[in-house]
């Protein structure tokens, strides 16, 4: 298994167990009614600040685990960090990729906006799911081209 | 996914070099293993200059490695 591939695969468990997390607590916390009021999307906010600081967290983790279950599985002493023509070009279709779905996802925000469809904090919330989700596709597009070529 | 155009005979050129591996390719061109393995599969086209890389490991002509289409007969 390639850099690459090993880097797809750790960046798609992260973001799962990361955006499950910040799911979790933002549905407890609008079941607690902390987004009601003025200051709802104060909260919002910072529980988005949350989430980018134990995102850091749990990706430096799952990378570890993941590089120890490897190393354990493959016997594999020291895998390579070697990044190729291949791994770049895989990554710049899966940005590609990623882009075209943050974009139609901020569009829709704009959109709902615009149309009075979502407040303020429904659109932002449609854009942190979008991204959530392009992260997700971003990372699934990668991992199929290293299984099945492109 | 669709196999590429470009066809290769890397598989036959590296045994006819001492059976030389699919790393020991790689680590001649500077690429990994899985791209040489992707590459062998016309699963993955590759640059010009690794294509050129790969030919000089060979001490081959370019097209001698590599085929574009029909693989050519002989």
């Amino acid at each position: 298994m390639s850099f690459g591939e090993r880097d797809a695969i750790t960046g798609l468990i992260s973001m799962l167990i990361a955006a499950a997390m910040f799911y979790l607590s933002l549905t407890g916390k609008f079941e607690a009614g902390l987004f009601d009021g003025p200051e709802g999307l104060q909260v919002w906010a910072r529980s988005v600040l949350w989430l980018i600081f134990y995102s850091i967290g749990i990706a430096i983790a799952v990378a570890i685990s993941f590089a120890i279950l490897y190393a354990i599985l493959t016997g594999e002493k020291k895998p390579s960090g070697l990044r190729d023509e291949r791994d770049r070009m895989i990554e710049v279709r899966a940005m590609r990729i990623a882009a075209v779905i943050t974009s139609v996802g901020i569009f829709a925000a704009v959109f709902s906006l615009a149309w009075g469809w979502a407040s303020a904090m429904g659109a932002f919330n449609i854009i942190l799911i979008t991204c959530s989700l392009a992260e997700v596709v971003k990372d699934l597009f990668k991992i199929t081209c290293y299984r099945r070529g492109f | 996914m669709a196999r590429h155009q470009i066809g290769n005979h890397i598989r036959r050129l590296r045994f006819e070099a001492g059976e030389m591996t699919q790393k020991d390719l790689a680590e001649r061109v500077g690429v990994t293993r899985q791209t040489i393995v992707a590459i062998e599969a016309a699963k993955y086209s590759p640059t010009l200059e690794l294509s050129f890389q790969i030919a000089r490991v060979f001490g081959r002509p370019l097209e001698e490695v590599f085929y574009y289409g029909e693989e050519p007969a002989g």
